[in-house]
């Protein structure tokens, strides 16, 4: 697996708990947190690649020395 | 004042302050003698020993450039503030030379950041003391769920524990599966060297929030010379941050619940909403 798919890997791993736990912590019942969990990973990961997105952009242009 | 406060033992801003300044002095101030001096003794000799142990030099694991003033406000010690104000002024970051670590240095620091944890699930319940009716107990249900902020220290202790006493079973089962797969993973990565304050001292304070479970496999582990540097050493770390992290979410989730119960009032909307939903019960 070549660098770029291992950290994405990563990054969905990371994701999946980090949405788990915060899904527990906003839902006291276990039922709605189950709900919720899917369209709560789904905002995150695509929040995190929108940021992805913007800092890619801002590197682009104003960072690069090409 | 609003209508729920009138028959509170105390203000539970004051009893949290004066608690994490100097732990059972909230306890003091809501009538419980006997359980501020109990708190007071193990928190304080817990941090005390580790002084001992470490000569006092935890904060010499920092480099000089990370020396400033607030240095210490980030790491699990400070949860003991008084504590830490005098292990600063004393010992500050040490003489201009530095010196050799003492032989129990890990356990010394390890007992000083265990104080600091301690000490603010001790303020919690200081907290709670205040916020129950002037002369009355907990709500009758709250026996059965357990003391809040024991079952947040046993979430520190166990990730998921907290949640299991207070009869949360798959989730509590959930949340030690999540945990300690991503703190195991985070080792993994990393090769062991997310174990060491002394290598990286703030993402091990973070890591230091998943309780027992991070020092156990830090004392098991030890800290070997590293012969080259692991490829996802800097990914594992932050995981391993991260899982602590996470650990707090846990702790605060168990202790709502069980602060809902101890006031009988329904859960709000609002995880950290102070409005009771309904009034507290009359004793």
């Amino acid at each position: 697996m070549d660098d770029l798919s291992t950290h994405v890997l990563l990054f969905l791993v990371v994701s999946a708990v980090i949405v788990a736990i915060s899904s527990m912590f906003s839902e006291p019942e276990d039922g709605p947190a189950l709900k919720m969990y899917p369209r709560r990973l789904l905002k995150f990961v695509v929040g995190s690649g929108l940021v992805l997105a913007v800092m890619l952009v801002c590197e682009h242009t104003f960072a690069s020395i090409h | 004042m609003k209508p729920h406060e009138q028959q509170r033992t105390g203000d539970p801003t004051v009893a949290t302050l004066l608690s994490w300044l100097v732990p059972g002095a909230g306890h003091l101030y809501v009538g419980q003698v006997h359980l501020a001096l109990i708190g007071f003794v193990v928190i304080e000799a817990l941090y005390l020993a580790g002084v001992l142990l470490s000569h006092g030099m935890f904060l010499e694991y920092l480099p000089p450039e990370m020396r400033g003033r607030f240095a210490a406000a980030l790491t699990p010690e400070a949860g003991n503030l008084g504590a830490l104000l005098l292990h600063v002024r004393q010992y500050g970051f040490g003489g201009d030379e530095p010196r050799p670590w003492p032989a129990w240095m890990d356990l010394g620091t390890a007992l000083t950041a265990t104080s600091g944890i301690l000490s603010i699930l001790f303020a919690s319940h200081a907290n709670l003391l205040a916020r129950l009716p002037q002369g009355g107990t907990q709500h009758p249900d709250a026996r059965a769920q357990r003391d809040p902020a024991l079952c947040a220290a046993l979430t520190w202790v166990l990730p998921g524990l907290g949640h299991i006493m207070q009869g949360r079973k798959a989730r509590g089962v959930v949340a030690l599966v999540l945990l300690v797969g991503l703190f195991g993973l985070a080792t993994m990565l990393a090769h062991g060297a997310n174990l060491d304050r002394e290598r990286h001292f703030y993402y091990w304070a973070g890591q230091f929030l998943l309780g027992p479970v991070a020092l156990v496999t830090e004392f098991a582990h030890g800290h070997p010379r590293l012969e080259s540097i692991p490829q996802y050493k800097d990914a594992g770390i932050v995981i391993g941050s991260i899982a602590g992290m996470l650990n707090v979410l846990l702790m605060l989730d168990v202790y709502g619940y069980g602060e809902d119960r101890a006031l009988g009032r329904e859960r709000a909307a609002d995880p950290v909403s102070d409005q009771p939903v309904q009034e507290a019960p009359s004793v």
